[in-house]
């Protein structure tokens, strides 16, 4: 099956491109480019839930990696859900068990940490692969955005 | 093998990897070649071999720049005079 590249100048596909975000390469699907939406789609999702096995969802935190999440975010709202799942079962106790770090003001009580928080380089690829999943489907939503539908009725036709 | 069965996917990171972790560059790059061939080719016609061949291009370029980075610590800066 044969589908041309027909990224050109005319109207911006906004609604594609929010579906994009939402469940990436959901932009190229409805545009009727199924093919190149379920490989990106694919793609994406791999390379994040990959980061997530290597790295354990303490790769994605909202609040100590705020920068990091921003781009991770792209890959839309599995990086929330992950984000959600390291504080709601991890940062709260109830998966493994909570210890005190070492405080970095000696006047305030010692933090609470999991026993799962690690510094290791697992931790480090693991932030890697969800950030590299966030921008590349930033690439795909833009890509949504711009490509002309499959059909000459429109997206969804 | 005990690291292996204490090991909880998806919660805690995956320490098995030990000094081996750079070999994860080869599943990163091939998934960044899918999205990006996915994206950027015209056609879907011989989609997978163009994604297996930037792979192997990135991976080899990747690796020359490990191999250049190394000499370069390991053999040009010892020669530099520390006076």
């Amino acid at each position: 099956m044969t589908q041309q590249s027909d990224s050109v100048d005319g109207p911006l596909n906004w609604f594609p491109a929010l579906m994009g975000w939402v469940l990436p390469g959901l932009g190229q699907v409805l545009l009727g480019h199924r093919q190149r939406g379920f490989r990106a789609m694919g793609g994406i999702l791999g390379i994040f839930l990959a980061g997530v096995l290597v790295g354990g969802v303490d790769c994605v935190d909202r609040r100590e990696d705020a920068l990091w999440f921003y781009a991770q975010a792209g890959a839309g709202p599995i990086a929330f859900a992950t984000d959600w799942a390291n504080s709601a079962l991890l940062k709260s106790g109830k998966v493994g068990r909570l210890i005190p770090s070492p405080p970095s003001n000696p006047r305030l009580p010692p933090p609470q940490v999991t026993s799962f928080k690690t510094v290791t380089m697992s931790n480090e690829i693991g932030t890697l692969f969800c950030f590299t999943a966030g921008l590349m489907n930033v690439v795909v939503i833009l890509d949504a955005l711009r490509r002309q539908p499959a059909s000459p009725r429109g997206w969804g036709a | 093998m005990s690291v292996l069965v204490a090991w909880i996917p998806f919660l805690q990171p995956m320490t098995a990897l030990g000094n081996a972790w750079w070999l994860l560059m080869v599943p990163l790059v091939f998934g960044v070649s899918v999205v990006h061939r996915a994206v950027q080719d015209p056609t879907m016609d011989g989609y997978w071999g163009r994604v297996v061949r930037l792979s192997v291009k990135a991976n080899a370029m990747l690796g020359l720049l490990a191999l250049a980075i190394y000499l370069f610590v390991y053999f040009v800066i010892p020669l530099l005079r520390a006076d």
